[in-house]
């Protein structure tokens, strides 16, 4: 499930200037293909501000997302990787960033179950990270699907 | 507009509640050392119930060395562990016998800072020590570095504190020259906390005292700074109104303070809490002007400064005043104590309630250690909510990802599930949150344990869980 759904929706680029950059850049592919508005994205951005830098789920990694109070038109999900690192708050050193965007409770729940099986093994996850292109993210995501 | 504002008060406010929380956890587990040391002292003194030499002289290095050392060794552990205690211990010894007064106020900053010292060295270490060489650098750096820190605060911050001590010893001889007696609680509430109560007592009132008294038979010199009101009204205050440890210990420490006179028992109150400074300034201003207006004094320096020892030293014809200056100034600190701590409550429960969980979990680690089978079995585990703002994003991947970790374990009957914060139900017997939601969990979910992550994945505390439940 996770693989169609980041098709299409994966970028890599050098640098962005601050964590809020990183999540407007990472959410475009969302964004040009109507998953969301605008709204939602500084939904995510508001949500880090008011509640902390939870969305770093593990070390390096960030999961930007927020409730739907009107920004998601339909569930979907976007990657983002960075060369170099960009700082969230409390000086959580990020340079992987996944968007989440859940239309409702229950239809993003397979992509988050492949995704936590990509996190929860080692090997899997050193390969995730060190991905330099689309198609080996995607070899990575077929491993565990 | 309204989360804008609500995101930025809790972070400030967190970090002075941080610090507030952080003296607690350093003075309240050692309060039992001050309750020894406390009986000990009103024992046993010349002045005392039964008055000891040989046991009294157990009093002068349990205050100049057990109880610094104790919150050294404290702070030292909550900044990094066993390491740290060592470390902090090391730092403090030195600046003990760097100076001639009790070392309180260095010892919970010499204590963390030992502490910090010895994480930072580890952590910049870390990885980079050969196998096998790991016993010899863990205790050599601790070592070297301790020898290091012992030299410094030997030589630097405890002169330091002396030299505060002096810079307050002479600001109150000014203020007396003022004649504004009441502005003395300014100095002396503050001084009394950190342990410079005999210093100034017995340095500079009780001089003053004996002076008047030889021309007027009494003075009010001696109850400028040993009026037992205050202190009482303080702890009063937190027998009713303070959070739970302090509640339950304020009690016992009135005894020892109002009927023992041992004022070092409320010190650690207004430490962990130092606004309460504010009551006891008060509750001191009002007693020595209550004492002025009726003209009271006493007869000699009350030492140690008891309801008893006041009321054996008052004259003939004073005791309307003196017993008036000990309720007023006890009933005023006990309404400014009470009201800082109402309006403190919440941050209270919050900071309290999660140090609660970490003793509870503690106890349940040694309780697993102890016996494995029986105890933890009764406690029934059959739900678990992973909870975040949204409630369907972070605590669902680390939801999902705790269930696949059970399924590998081969635990079952465990139901897990993802709520927003406010949505977890009563059924649910722990609640997994990121720490820095924390404090919204605990708003909603008062006696609920929670354990807090910071990595969705694999957090050490929920490996812990896992290792817990396993065990069941």
């Amino acid at each position: 499930m996770l693989s169609e759904y980041l098709k299409g929706n994966i970028n890599f680029l050098n640098r962005v200037s601050s964590w809020e950059e990183s999540i407007r850049v990472a959410s475009d592919p969302l964004l040009k293909k109507g998953n969301i508005t605008p709204k939602y994205i500084q939904d995510m951005i508001d949500n880090v501000n008011k509640n902390g830098p939870y969305i770093v789920i593990v070390p390096g990694i960030a999961m930007p997302h927020a409730r739907n109070e009107g920004g998601v038109i339909k569930t979907g999900i976007s990657f983002l990787k960075l060369q170099n690192n960009v700082q969230f708050p409390e000086g959580k050193e990020v340079n992987i960033i996944i968007v989440l965007a859940a239309e409702d409770n229950s239809s993003h729940l397979g992509l988050l179950s492949d995704l936590s099986s990509i996190l929860i093994d080692e090997d899997v996850v050193n390969k995730f990270r060190n991905s330099s292109n689309e198609e080996e993210i995607m070899n990575v995501i077929k491993m565990v699907e | 507009m309204e989360n804008v504002i609500k995101a930025k008060t809790p972070s400030f406010r967190a970090r002075i509640q941080a610090v507030g929380g952080f003296l607690t956890n350093m003075v309240l587990p050692n309060i039992g050392a001050f309750i020894a040391w406390g009986l000990l002292t009103a024992l046993f003194i010349p002045s005392g119930w039964f008055p000891n030499e040989n046991l009294a002289s157990i009093v002068d290095p349990a205050i100049k060395y057990l109880l610094p050392l104790l919150l050294a060794s404290t702070g030292g552990r909550m900044v990094a562990g066993q390491r740290g205690a060592v470390m902090g211990t090391i730092g403090a010894i030195g600046l003990i016998v760097g100076s001639d007064i009790p070392m309180f106020l260095g010892a919970m900053i010499i204590g963390p800072l030992g502490g910090w010292l010895i994480k930072k060295f580890d952590k910049l270490i870390d990885g980079k020590i050969p196998a096998g060489f790991e016993m010899i650098v863990n205790n050599f750096s601790i070592g070297i570095l301790g020898f290091f820190l012992m030299i410094f605060s030997f030589y630097f911050i405890g002169p330091v504190i002396e030299a505060a001590n002096n810079v307050v010893s002479s600001a109150i001889k000014s203020l007396v020259d003022t004649g504004y007696l009441p502005l003395l609680s300014l100095i002396n509430e503050p001084a009394k906390v950190l342990f410079l109560n005999n210093v100034i007592d017995q340095g500079i009132y009780y001089p003053l005292g004996m002076q008047e008294t030889l021309e007027a038979g009494k003075s009010i010199y001696f109850t400028v700074a040993s009026n037992p009101g205050p202190g009482l009204g303080l702890l009063l205050a937190f027998s009713f109104f303070g959070k739970k440890a302090a509640k339950r210990t304020a009690p016992g420490a009135i005894i020892i303070h109002f009927f023992g006179g041992i004022h070092e028992l409320y010190f650690p109150y207004v430490l962990m809490k130092p606004l309460t400074i504010l009551a006891m300034i008060a509750g001191g201003m009002s007693g020595i002007t209550t004492f002025y207006l009726f003209d009271a004094g006493l007869v000699a320096g009350p030492s140690p400064g008891s309801i008893i020892s006041y009321l054996a030293l008052t004259p003939k014809g004073n005791f309307l005043g003196i017993i008036s200056g000990v309720i007023v100034a006890a009933v005023v600190s006990f309404i400014v104590t009470a009201i800082i701590l109402k309006f403190d409550k919440k941050t209270d429960e919050e900071d309290f309630t999660s140090s609660i969980e970490k003793s509870k979990a503690m106890k349940s680690e040694g309780k697993q250690i102890l016996n494995p089978s029986n105890e933890l079995s009764n406690t029934k585990i059959s739900k678990i909510s992973f909870a975040c703002d949204a409630g369907a994003g972070s605590s669902a991947l680390g939801a999902t990802t705790f269930r696949k970790r059970l399924q590998k374990a081969n635990i079952d009957g465990i139901e897990v599930k993802h709520y927003r914060i406010e949505d977890v139900p009563e059924d649910t017997d722990i609640i997994v949150v990121h720490k820095d939601l924390l404090e919204r969990a605990r708003l909603s979910h008062k006696n609920k344990r929670i354990i807090t992550i910071e990595n969705y994945i694999e957090d050490p505390n929920l490996l812990k869980l896992i290792d817990e439940l396993g065990k069941r």
